[in-house]
């Protein structure tokens, strides 16, 4: 059955009945707990993506490895980040493996990215919380293209941490045309130090957005942070 | 010398009427009467997703007259016209506008607050980016589409003070009932209660078909993964077993989200647990039957699909009445959309508040993660995670496609 789903595999495309692809689903179910059965269906699915299958049958091969990938699918997986139609997906995977392979592909393939792409990447690399790409996405919020500038903002609010926060105090508040994301950006690395008890930090970060320019509801969120800095309720 | 003559006030008019900036008619509708709020009072609304649900929201908020409805989104055109066509009928006049893209609604300064009924993969996504551009939201159910979305949505509210609604008016107006039963002690301690609701949604490999002039493919997918179009995928019909997004892993969790945030959502709030979240569920396989039971950290069981139980069947204790709580209910007048526009004028959080609605709508989430794993798990409230299960915590969250991130 497991074999003849992976045959299916290599002429399945949109309008194919997904139950074919059954078997494999099964058959990751059955192997929870027994590595060396994982480690087959792994290999045997990431091999589809080095084939000609047609971009639905990796999709769904790339919904798999999110599931039982490892580090041993990363490197084929990131040969697939810089491809427009497949980028997403592989992803799909990378973004959820939690091992430190995924999280430096997906640094490595930042500088070689068409924009529409790097965005894509820098939104994993703050899903993932990834502080070491923290250097190469402080890098990003001058970035030229305005969606790479703003996804770069909104991953260093995802990692929330000092480092972050001090990357995006550097720039020029009203320069990037990321300025709403850094300002949440901010309040969130706020957030997660006030929580660590870093209050000075904090403190700093909420006194930045307390001037008139500021919309009301960051001066808001601003007065409410330095409350919380100073042990007081509203 | 010659004195001075006074102007006129007709002379004063036609001078001074280059520097005073004066409205041309000053309406009895900016004004208010003894029905209608002046416009300074009212609240100014914009909708976003005009297609099934979406419909029934924004006639129930254009129907207030403290709500100035000004502005619908929507990536399909015929919504987008029909919806903007119903609002300037209502005022009549032509000042609605109406938009393909949700972020250019959002960036109007002058909206205070949006209801949100896109497809359930749309959700996090707005409701996030509504609250940092100051805006309070109704947002339909299911709030959330994977697990991570929800703290992010209660953390966005939370960080602009913003009211943010859930969208099931059925939790306080259908379970009433049962709720009454619960709340007023005659059934005792509560021990459980069972849910019975699906299916689970399924992957969508629907074929390629051309995509109609009026429907913006790319932005409905969103941060959904690419697919090529088909009416059958993107239908808002409110099937969950094929031909429906409902029915599709990528937009829905099927019935057990769609109708499951009511009945959770009900069941949550008959045995006071919207405040909490399950510790652990536990998957019951018996000869081919599965089904589900959550535990709350109070020893209160929520069963899904239990065998021979009926949907929302409470177990209580026999013999131990208690003493009646109130019960908590909406806020100003007109159901969940009186709750939400009070609030959003008192500041106070509505009945539906985002942290609750995650709460209930987890339920669906956790229990569609045990059933697609076949086993039990056990769930960490203060760290959201499954803890030590590296395979469950996979299934937390999905990658967004680009350039859509929360």
């Amino acid at each position: 059955m497991l074999d003849q789903a992976f045959e299916a595999l290599k002429t399945y495309d949109w309008g194919a009945d997904p139950n074919v692809l059954k078997p494999i689903d099964d058959a990751i179910v059955a192997s929870h707990g027994n590595a060396d059965a994982r480690r087959q269906l792994e290999t045997r699915l990431a091999a589809v993506l080095t084939t000609e299958s047609s971009r639905d049958a990796k999709d769904f091969v790339c919904r798999k490895l999110m599931t039982i990938g490892t580090a041993a699918s990363v490197a084929t997986l990131a040969k697939l980040l810089p491809q427009a139609e497949l980028s997403h997906m592989a992803r799909y995977a990378l973004e959820r493996l939690g091992v430190p392979e995924a999280s430096q592909a997906l640094r490595d393939a930042l500088a070689s990215l068409s924009p529409e792409l790097q965005v894509g990447v820098i939104g994993s690399l703050g899903v993932c919380r990834d502080e070491a790409s923290v250097p190469a996405l402080a890098g990003l919020l001058s970035a030229a293209d305005a969606a790479v500038a703003r996804a770069a903002a909104l991953a260093l609010g995802d990692i929330r941490t000092l480092d972050a926060a001090h990357a995006l105090s550097k720039i020029d508040a009203g320069a990037t045309a990321a300025n709403g994301a850094r300002t949440d950006a901010m309040l969130a690395c706020a957030e997660a130090l006030l929580a660590g008890g870093n209050k000075a930090e904090a403190m700093t970060i909420y006194k930045s957005f307390t001037s008139e320019n500021q919309s009301k509801h960051v001066r808001l969120a601003a007065t409410r942070g330095m409350l919380a800095c100073a042990g007081k309720s509203e | 010398m010659a004195r001075r003559r006074k102007s006129t006030r007709r002379e004063f008019l036609k001078t001074a009427g280059a520097a005073i900036a004066v409205p041309y008619v000053i309406t009895s509708n900016a004004l208010g009467n003894a029905d209608t709020p002046p416009a300074s009072d009212r609240i100014v609304m914009g909708g976003i997703g005009i297609g099934n649900m979406g419909r029934g929201d924004q006639g129930a908020f254009l129907g207030r007259s403290d709500v100035q409805y000004v502005a619908v989104c929507d990536v399909r055109a015929g919504f987008r016209e029909a919806g903007k066509a119903k609002v300037d009928e209502h005022y009549k006049n032509k000042d609605c506008a109406s938009y393909n893209d949700f972020r250019e609604l959002l960036a109007r300064p002058d909206i205070d607050a949006v209801h949100i009924a896109t497809p359930d993969h749309w959700h996090a996504i707005m409701v996030i980016e509504a609250c940092r551009a100051g805006k309070d939201v109704y947002c339909q159910k299911p709030e959330t589409r994977t697990l991570r979305e929800g703290p992010l949505m209660v953390e966005a509210a939370r960080r602009y003070s913003r009211v943010v609604s859930g969208g099931s008016q059925r939790v306080l107006e259908d379970y009433r009932g049962i709720v009454d039963q619960c709340w007023g002690g005659e059934l005792g301690p509560i021990k459980s209660i069972n849910v019975n609701v699906g299916p689970l949604s399924q992957l969508c490999n629907l074929p390629a078909e051309t995509v109609p002039p009026d429907i913006d493919w790319n932005l409905w997918l969103g941060p959904a993964p690419w697919a090529p179009y088909n009416p059958a995928r993107c239908d808002g019909n409110f099937g969950t077993s094929g031909g429906s997004w409902r029915s599709y892993v990528d937009y829905s969790g099927g019935g057990m989200t769609d109708w499951g945030a009511h009945h959770f959502g009900g069941a949550t709030f008959a045995i006071d647990v919207r405040e909490m979240q399950p510790e652990e569920v536990v998957y019951h396989d018996e000869n081919g039957t599965q089904h589900l039971t959550f535990r709350y950290s109070n020893g209160v069981l929520l069963h899904h699909n239990r065998p021979n139980s009926g949907n929302l069947q409470v177990e209580g204790t026999p013999g131990e009445k208690r003493p009646a709580k109130p019960v908590p209910t909406y806020k100003g007048e007109g159901g969940i959309y009186g709750d939400f526009i009070h609030c959003v004028k008192s500041r106070e959080k509505p009945f539906r508040d985002i942290e609750l609605a995650v709460n209930s709508v987890m339920v669906s989430h956790l229990g569609i993660i045990a059933y697609t794993l076949h086993r039990s798990l056990k769930w960490d409230a203060a760290t959201q995670q499954f803890p030590g299960d590296e395979e469950a915590n996979r299934l937390l969250d999905r990658a967004r496609r680009e350039p859509w991130q929360l």
